[in-house]
């Protein structure tokens, strides 16, 4: 039950870039992935904006370049799970792969494939629709999906919990490894860009009309993206074994609900600080040990105000020791695979000792008032990074990240 | 330091023979079929006809009549499960635990399917600024489980798994190996899955469906020679899991023990036409071995067999594989025969009539037995059968390569 958890290999798809330097570079530059969306018709909505992942060629990720009939939350899972393993320099003929498994979180799964269905349905009548359709929609096809490429027989879940998916499923991931139920995992997030998504925030009000401004007084919104991010997770011992590289450890979460109501966030962020406070417990540690915090950061008036709110109900009003940025600045909320990617980044900012920053924040917000790491990234020593991660329906979590030490 | 055990201390039920545990248990050992025409939408267009359906659902009696327009099917079956497992675990209130004590794992995979395409109807009906912004919480795959802790107050822990059938089982585990980790002191765990319209039509059209294909019976018969596919049912069904030092501390009535699981991931390939064999056997192996047993202490099998052609057939063969000279004599028993196959809750409804088994020693028959399969030729329970019931083996298999395998013993102190 006590087995160290490593992270040893880093696999993403980005609006702002795939693979990891790709990525990295792009993230502490500041580079911003919002454009006019193309893959859905934006003509009647009041919002036109979003982070689409360009370029993305699946056939570039799979063996032999077979394409089997699954849909884009698959590709974007195999995609990422593929590039994490090449990080890892993991030869899968030497592995035990029944001691290996897959966790993966979402919120809408499949979705274009429903979508897809819908339309069918609408513009030339249900008997039009290929039944094989309805079988590849559920979400499970994704984990299924990544195994079966990989040839993974280890575990293999699914856990969607909105925007907040990929560190639940990150969690879960360690868990098995701390109970020795396997020796690695490949764990994260997948989520295509969701029309129908895109409509209900839209119908929300929710979505930023041109650029997405965490923190900032003018923020107007959330920018709806789309990506993956796969951690390869192993036991230390493991990794020792076979002299991975070892970017970081995880050494606690927290997860916590609201149970206030099923959009709105708990107006004291009592479940945020709460998610917090557990993964500072789990992890043994105090509110000065941290230095940095992947901020949900959504860039809604709401969220950051509530998640400042919380910081500083957990680190105090003036934590001087702690910087937070919201890479969701330059890659829109990606939603399921927003906090897999987040905790991609706490793994290389733990590793390089950079802190990305949090991009068009131009002017402050006396209720949004500590250190966002405005515009321009950050050499600075971090031990620890927190990630937050919370999502509709009240789902909180906090993951804990830190610098690797023999 | 040894595993922390983890026990049953509360049960609830919502299926198509019956709400509660006492009314489940009487119908599931009476051999009675919940399987009736479908009345929830029109079916006329389809060749299948009928459901597991649960007539008489009505969330009021449970949540009361005020903001519950807005919710959907499934999310208003589970919230009500859950009130129904904290009254049963007397838990009510949360006088012995806080709100923060108390998590919720809930397996639902389909049970958003109809919500997401009535919300993208509107969109392309009347156009992306027409829809209704209350429809738009339903769309979100977690939105059960949500529903359900605000129903109940419980803010330890609120996750949903979406492994389709072994959902409810994997939930089981996920809740145990959390309350292991000692970050709550009470789990509700279990799954759920509602009768949509949706599904039905997907499953009949992907001809699934038992008598979706013609020329066909529609039948819901594990093991029988005339099987022919799966009969869509419904349920919520959620147990609430301790350690045995908090279900101590607090006086609960334990119902029985989680003592061992299994998991194992074996895809259907193109390749191999006895595909999900080996996966099966190993998470059986491997949860009789977590669970500190030996074959010779399996009392019976609760077998997954949902009236499927090839899969009935292929658990049968596990069961040869991994039992040998004792395949023959172990009881095996189909709950499914009368509740349909209920996806993500059959797990849970497995594991509540184990439990039910392990404190009244009866094992629930499997009904429609009539046509022997050559293939399928192990000892099926076909009546009600008294028999002494010490631990029981849930098994657990999706179709697209989870299998799962649970064992619930008697609780001894």
């Amino acid at each position: 039950m006590n087995k160290r958890v490593v992270i040893t290999g880093l696999g993403m798809i980005t609006p702002i870039g795939s693979g990891k330097d790709t990525f990295w570079n792009a993230l502490i530059a500041g580079v911003s992935g919002v454009d006019k969306v193309t893959g859905i018709d934006t003509s009647e909505y009041k919002v036109h904006k979003g982070c689409e992942v360009k370029d993305f060629n699946y056939s570039d990720y799979i063996k032999n370049g077979v394409l089997k009939k699954i849909g884009k939350g698959s590709q974007f899972g195999i995609a990422a799970a593929k590039l994490a393993l090449d990080d890892g320099r993991l030869d899968l003929k030497e592995i035990n792969l029944e001691r290996i498994g897959v966790s993966v979180g979402t919120t809408a799964g499949e979705i274009q494939i429903l979508e897809k269905v819908n339309y069918i349905r609408h513009k030339e009548g249900e008997d039009m629709v290929d039944p094989e359709l309805f079988l590849m929609h559920p979400c499970n096809n994704i984990p299924s999906n990544i195994a079966i490429e990989f040839g993974f027989k280890g575990p293999n879940t699914i856990i969607p919990t909105a925007c907040a998916a990929g560190n639940y499923a990150i969690g879960y991931a360690c868990d098995l490894i701390k109970f020795g139920r396997v020796d690695m995992m490949v764990a994260g997030g997948s989520d295509p860009f969701s029309k129908v998504a895109y409509t209900g925030f839209a119908r929300l009000g929710a979505i930023a009309p041109e650029i997405c401004q965490p923190f900032d007084k003018n923020r107007k919104g959330m920018m709806v993206g789309e990506g993956a991010g796969i951690l390869l997770l192993e036991s230390l011992d493991h990794a020792k074994k076979r002299n991975a590289h070892i970017y970081a450890e995880i050494i606690g979460y927290g997860l916590s609900c609201d149970a206030y109501h099923i959009t709105i966030p708990h107006p004291n962020g009592e479940g945020v600080i709460s998610a917090m406070k557990k993964a500072l417990q789990s992890a043994d540690l105090k509110p000065q040990d941290v230095q940095y915090i992947s901020a949900h950061g959504t860039g809604t008036p709401a969220n950051d105000k509530a998640e400042t709110i919380s910081i500083k109900k957990v680190f105090g009003d003036k934590p001087g020791h702690l910087a937070i940025s919201s890479i969701k600045s330059m890659i829109g909320h990606t939603m399921g695979a927003a906090s897999a990617i987040e905790a991609i980044t706490c793994a290389l900012v733990v590793q390089n000792d950079i802190i990305p920053p949090t991009i068009n924040y131009v002017t402050p917000d006396p209720e949004c008032d500590l250190d966002y790491v405005p515009n321009v990234m950050r050499r600075q020593q971090v031990t620890i990074a927190l990630n937050n991660a919370h999502a509709f329906g009240g789902n909180n979590s906090c993951l804990v990240v830190k610098k690797f030490r023999g | 330091m040894g595993k922390k055990r983890i026990v049953i201390t509360g049960v609830s039920v919502i299926s198509p023979i019956g709400t509660g545990k006492d009314v489940y248990w009487k119908n599931l050992t009476d051999g009675v079929s919940g399987i009736k025409p479908i009345t929830l939408f029109d079916v006329s267009k389809f060749k299948s006809k009928q459901a597991g359906e649960i007539s008489d659902f009505d969330a009021k009696i449970y949540l009361g009549p005020k903001g519950i327009r807005h919710i959907d099917r499934t999310s208003l079956l589970v919230s009500s499960a859950t009130i129904l497992a904290i009254k049963d675990a007397n838990l009510e209130n949360n006088t012995v635990y806080g709100g923060d004590d108390l998590g919720i794992v809930v397996g639902s995979t389909y049970g958003s399917i109809d919500s997401i395409s009535s919300f993208d109807f509107q969109s392309l009906r009347e156009g992306p600024n027409y829809v209704n912004p209350m429809d738009f919480p339903n769309t979100v795959l977690n939105a059960p489980a949500s529903r359900a802790s605000i129903f109940c107050k419980a803010t330890g822990l609120n996750t949903t798994i979406s492994n389709g059938v072994t959902s409810s089982i994997d939930a089981i585990i996920y809740a145990s190996d959390f309350l292991r980790m000692g970050r709550v002191k009470a789990v509700i765990a279990g799954g759920v899955h509602g009768l949509t319209h949706d599904i039905f039509w997907g499953s009949h059209s992907a001809q699934i469906l038992s008598g979706s294909i013609e020329g066909t019976p529609e039948i819901c018969a594990p093991f029988d020679k005339r099987r022919n596919g799966l009969v869509i049912g419904e349920a919520a069904t959620l147990v609430i899991l301790e350690t045995l030092e908090d279900a101590r501390k607090r006086n609960a009535h334990i119902y029985a023990e989680v003592t061992g699981y299994g998991t194992a991931f074996e895809p259907k390939m193109a390749v191999s036409e006895d595909y999900q064999i080996h996966g099966n056997k190993r998470a059986t192996l491997e949860a009789i071995k977590d669970a500190n047993l030996t074959l010779h202490d399996i009392s019976y099998i609760s077998a997954n067999a949902y009236s499927g052609k090839y899969g009935d057939a292929m658990e049968t063969r596990v069961i040869k594989e991994v039992f040998g000279m004792r395949a023959n004599l172990i009881p095996v028993t189909a709950i499914k025969s009368m509740t349909g196959e209920c996806f993500d809750a059959s797990g849970a409804l497995q594991t509540v009539a184990a439990v039910m088994s392990l404190n009244t020693h009866i094992i629930p028959p499997t009904i429609n037995y009539k046509e022997r399969d050559e293939e399928c030729d192990l000892n099926y329970v076909t009546e009600k059968t008294t028999l002494p019931v010490k631990n029981v083996l849930i098994n657990s298999f999706s179709r697209l390569g989870n299998n799962s395998a649970l064992i619930v013993s008697r609780y001894k102190q």
